[in-house]
């Protein structure tokens, strides 16, 4: 099987890794490919909430790898879609608790069942961002349009190619079309001149995210939601597909405007929905 | 826009492109770590270079360092003198002429009109 390990990662925390692991995985099994979710990031469990599957957990990522279980058994099946699974990480114990060899090994035997494998890493760049990205043989990085983001995928970005695995890619998430018009937030323009790699997706900032994840539902099922069309997006593009990347635009254009004007558009539905 | 503008702060920016101009300088410094001092040597060295090409304005000479798509970038800034363009030239061996200009300085003055 043709099967290709992906591992998200940042540098910096809170950009959005694990949403985004959360979303592609889900995108990608709606697409029709089997697709198993890695939490990598051992003691800071939060991929199984994300995918609303934290009540599922019997064994999990250092259980696999010390053999108290067959890889199998700590798979969990998500709720909806029959081809998508998770391997949790452990949640009492330290990132030192598996290495390289052993993850390595892991990703081996994931590559045998499934078409996609997509790694959450850990934030940071010790032995945890590591054994994230050994098995890879593609590094997505997830950045937002900030300094300190931007910073530490630079920083990524070098450690990526120093290992020896082929340039990464960029999901830019968080992107604030109403600053950016303002210019008071890079733009997408900015952020590739500085960086100089390939982007796989543009992530608009949605509140839909949040509300996502308070019912464990990745938002690429809300059909209304633009980041999850986004998702989606980058998800058919992960596939190799040719998607233009258009998802953000400065500002809605003016037949979008007037739609939303006479009642037609996704702001009115949004308000009607709240109240 | 760039680099060039940020340094002489001629315009204003926005925060998005300080963000932006601010990065290319910090992720140089980041990855290569180039000591002041060393700066400071390169500053010299091209003030040599050019000077004998171009009177320049040495007091306001700028040299930085910034990253732009993968690449890091030495920037020289060094304003001319209005006033007067002036070199000396050395013909350059292939020259069709150089035999006759050999050993000969040609100095070029370019006078700046201020009519024009």
């Amino acid at each position: 099987m043709d099967s290709r390990v992906i591992t998200i990662t940042s540098g910096k925390g809170g950009v959005g890794k694990t949403t985004t692991t959360a979303n592609l995985g889900t995108a990608l099994a709606m697409q029709g490919k089997k697709v198993a979710v890695i939490d990598s990031d051992i003691g800071l469990r939060n991929l199984d909430a994300v995918l609303g599957l934290e009540n599922r957990i019997v064994y999990d990522l250092v259980d696999v790898v010390e053999g108290q279980c067959r890889l199998r058994q700590a798979l969990i099946k998500d709720k909806r879609l029959p081809e998508l699974y998770l391997l949790p990480a452990a949640q009492t114990r330290d990132k030192n608790a598996i290495n390289s060899v052993q993850m390595e090994q892991l990703c081996q035997q994931l590559r045998r069942e499934f078409d996609y494998v997509l790694i959450d890493s850990p934030a940071g760049i010790e032995q945890g961002f590591r054994n994230a990205i050994v098995g890879a043989d593609e590094i997505i990085i997830v950045a937002n349009p900030e300094m300190a983001s931007v910073r530490d995928a630079d920083r990524i970005i070098g450690l990526v190619e120093a290992a020896g695995k082929p340039e990464p890619r960029l999901i830019l998430n968080r992107l604030r079309a109403e600053m950016i018009r303002r210019g008071d937030m890079m733009d997408v323009a900015d952020v590739l001149e500085v960086l100089g790699i390939d982007l796989v997706g543009i992530i608009p900032e949605d509140e839909m995210i949040i509300v996502g994840t308070n019912k464990g539902e990745p938002v690429v099922y809300e059909k209304r939601s633009r980041a999850g069309r986004a998702f989606l997006n980058a998800a058919q593009r992960i596939q190799g597909e040719e998607v233009p990347l258009d998802e953000v635009e400065a500002a809605p254009s003016l037949v979008e405007r007037l739609r939303r004007l006479m009642g037609f558009g996704p702001a009115l539905v949004e308000k009607r929905v709240r109240s | 826009m760039g680099v060039f503008a940020f340094m002489n702060g001629r315009k204003k920016l926005t925060p998005g492109e300080m963000a932006k101009e601010r990065l290319k300088v910090v992720l140089v410094q980041d990855r290569i770590k180039l000591n002041p001092d060393v700066l400071d040597l390169i500053k010299a060295d091209l003030l040599t270079a050019i000077s004998r090409r171009l009177e320049v304005d040495e007091e306001n000479i700028e040299i930085s360092l910034a990253r732009e798509a993968r690449w890091d970038k030495l920037y020289a800034n060094v304003p001319i003198k209005r006033q007067k363009l002036a070199f000396e030239w050395d013909p350059p061996a292939h020259t069709p002429s150089a035999n006759l200009l050999r050993g000969e300085k040609i100095r070029v003055e370019i006078e700046d009109d201020e009519d024009e």
